[in-house]
């Protein structure tokens, strides 16, 4: 596999002049191609092995896309397969839930991560480009609303507060007491309002659109206020959007009056830098804990899917072969290691039973 | 005697200026507000280089090279930078491969043999554009292109042409500057003893245009590895992939040291931060080494007339 002993050729320069010149442009050159040569023959150390599920003799390639949310996960069980099956080949990026279904659709990816189930129009998708899938559960993650460590004024909030505070009707809401009069209006329908609120400048960061992060909170949260009011479901369209969620950690914590979501893993990692705020779901206030989280207690948490190409599957034993890998005991435990909450064992029954049942 | 009678004061006036007297308030501010944009222009770098170094150690420290080493992980403390190395010595193979001698030969083309015409100029003003197009766009056309339409796939080989044509402008411009250096006395010297015009050209001409070019040519490779964007555009997997053999990344997964470094700061866990500055130490280290070499070159071809 590796070919220590042939070097890519590092061209030569066009215009030779003087004798004394060509070795040094020879040595240039042969520089360069002998560091290549280096750093292919140091890839022999590679593979640490960690053991996981089926035995060696497995090749194909396996190529994943889909959520940033869930692409830890499936990196780790992925690392872990590939450890046990040198000669299996992976690929697994996280554009965004969107972006991997779009892939996944075309028959580009194997398995699509995703953090929500998948639209009907991406069905359609998916059937009219002739792509069977299985859809698998494997964990869940809370959502969480953060702000600064040092915000003191606010520690949980209902999603009545969070309509007043993000929601559509909140555009131009630049100080969070802007936002008295219709959280008291949303008031008891969606939770106990916790208003007033301080006289302090609202920064609000959160994930863009194209997040499933950001479709799970419009969902979970907004989703039913929103109808209440014959608003559009989604967002004000005035807070700082970004992809990168370590941004949204940098933004909430650089400001006491700050307001933002992001997922449970990502904030629970930074939880003293942010403050992770108790949601009034409607049934009181309850703080995101792994346990709040997987007894479904905790109001915004949603499911992590991965979604499996079939006929792929079938084709590729090596996929296959993963795919149980994922769903076995050692696979499923990086649900985890990533830091999300694991299913209980019916619903890791139910996955199993899909899998199967494909 | 009256020239020498005044020749006196105008001496005097000149060691005044450069004893740099205190009758020029207006230069000692210009001189202090030159010293402090230095100063502002060197702290920005300095605060950024300690930033990233003193991030960085810990990990370097920790775990000695096999943070170069070692392979892609989802794990902070297993993961390495080995494929993102790899992958960005090879593309750096491509644009020397194409970039270089494309561009070399288009630059000796236009200020050799093509003719000082309406055309040539057009032609050149236009590479001075391309020049300064922003590389996302040659990702665009990358994807466009390379990836789509020749079917090359999200694979190095598009990769390395997207960035070879990214170079190739730069390329053309500082080969033109380094042949427009040498003076026309040496072309016509050589014409002079009948020399053909490739004989001069290449006896003559590109020996001593040679340090210029090469210190152009090499810096040019500087800006081709720190390269991102494009590379984003035209399939550098930003995540994880095991195959670490260059000749398999031709035209399959391969990621750059760039990406790598944009990858790992979007990561939840605090210790691939820490990994995100080690990896922007091993790139500064890298292109440090290229501009080196670019002044090294450069000293050791350099020639005077």
């Amino acid at each position: 596999m590796l070919r220590c002993m042939k070097p890519i050729d590092a061209p030569e320069e066009p215009f030779v002049t003087h004798p004394a010149r060509i070795s040094k442009r020879t040595l240039l050159s042969a520089a360069l191609s002998g560091v290549l040569t280096l750093a292919a023959c140091t890839s022999g150390n590679g593979g640490t092995s960690t053991p996981a599920g089926s035995d060696g003799g497995l090749n194909g390639e396996i190529i994943v896309s889909g959520s940033s949310t869930v692409e830890p996960i499936t990196s780790i069980v992925l690392e872990d397969f590939a450890a046990a099956n040198p000669d299996v080949t992976y690929e697994v990026d996280g554009p965004g839930t969107g972006d991997g279904f779009a892939l996944f659709c075309d028959g580009l990816t194997d398995v699509s991560d995703a953090s929500r189930a998948i639209t009907d129009e991406e069905v359609a998708t998916c059937e009219t480009n002739g792509v069977d899938f299985v859809q698998l559960k494997v964990g869940i993650d809370g959502l969480s609303v953060i702000t600064a460590v040092d915000n003191t004024d606010v520690t949980c909030l209902s999603f009545g507060d969070l309509y007043a505070l993000i929601g559509p009707e909140s555009q131009g809401f630049d100080t969070w007491d802007a936002a008295n009069d219709l959280a008291s209006e949303l008031g008891s329908d969606f939770g106990e309002t916790h208003a007033p609120y301080p006289a302090a400048p609202l920064e609000i960061t959160g994930p863009g659109e194209e997040s499933g992060t950001f479709d799970s909170f419009v969902e979970l949260v907004m989703a039913d206020p929103a109808e209440a009011r014959g608003a559009h479901e989604t967002t004000r369209p005035d807070y700082q959007a970004s992809a990168d969620d370590n941004v949204i950690i940098e933004n909430v914590s650089g400001s006491d009056s700050s307001l933002g979501w992001v997922g449970f893993a990502f904030a629970d990692e930074n939880a003293e830098r942010v403050k992770l705020l108790a949601v009034d779901g409607g049934d009181g206030c309850v703080a995101p804990t792994p346990e709040t989280i997987a007894s479904n207690e905790y109001p915004i948490s949603r499911d992590l899917y991965i979604y499996v190409n079939v006929d792929n599957a079938a084709a590729n034993p090596a996929l296959a072969a993963f795919v149980d890998y994922y769903l076995s005991d050692a696979g499923i435990a990086a649900v985890t290691e990533a830091d999300y909450v694991a299913l209980d064992a019916a619903a890791l029954e139910e996955t199993r039973a899909a899998w199967e049942g494909r | 005697m009256t020239a020498r009678t005044q020749a006196v004061p105008a001496r005097e006036a000149v060691a005044a200026r450069l004893r740099r007297g205190a009758g020029d308030p207006r230069g000692t501010v210009l001189q202090a507000l030159l010293l402090a944009s230095l100063l502002i222009a060197l702290g920005v770098l300095v605060v950024l280089l300690a930033d990233v170094v003193t991030r960085a150690a810990p990990t370097f420290v920790e775990r000695g090279a096999d943070v170069i080493t070692a392979p892609l992980s989802a794990r902070p403390a297993r993961a390495g930078m080995l494929q993102g190395i790899i992958g960005s010595l090879l593309l750096m193979v491509f644009v020397i491969a194409i970039a270089f001698p494309l561009g070399i030969g288009a630059a000796v083309y236009l200020e050799e043999y093509a003719r000082d015409r309406g055309s040539t100029r057009f032609i050149r003003t236009n590479v001075r554009n391309l020049a300064g197009v922003p590389s996302i766009v040659y990702g665009l056309l990358g994807l466009a292109v390379f990836v789509t339409l020749l079917g090359m796939g999200r694979s190095a080989i598009a990769g390395g042409l997207t960035l070879a044509v990214l170079v190739l402008p730069i390329a053309v411009i500082t080969t033109s500057e380094a042949l427009r250096a040498v003076p026309a006395s040496i072309r016509e010297a050589a014409f002079g003893v009948g020399a053909t015009r490739w004989e001069t050209i290449r006896s003559h001409v590109l020996p001593y245009a040679t340090p210029g070019i090469l210190t152009g040519t090499i810096l040019s490779l500087g800006r081709a590895f720190g390269e991102t964007a494009p590379l984003i555009m035209v399939g550098a997997v930003v995540g994880t992939f095991n195959g670490v053999d260059p000749v398999a990344m031709l035209t399959g997964s391969y990621t750059s040291l760039p990406t790598l470094v944009y990858n790992w700061s979007r990561e939840p866990q605090e210790d691939f931060r820490a990994l995100t500055a080690a990896a922007i130490v091993v790139l500064l280290v890298v292109i440090g080494l290229v501009n080196a070499t670019a002044i090294y070159l450069r000293n050791r071809y350099d020639r005077r007339w």
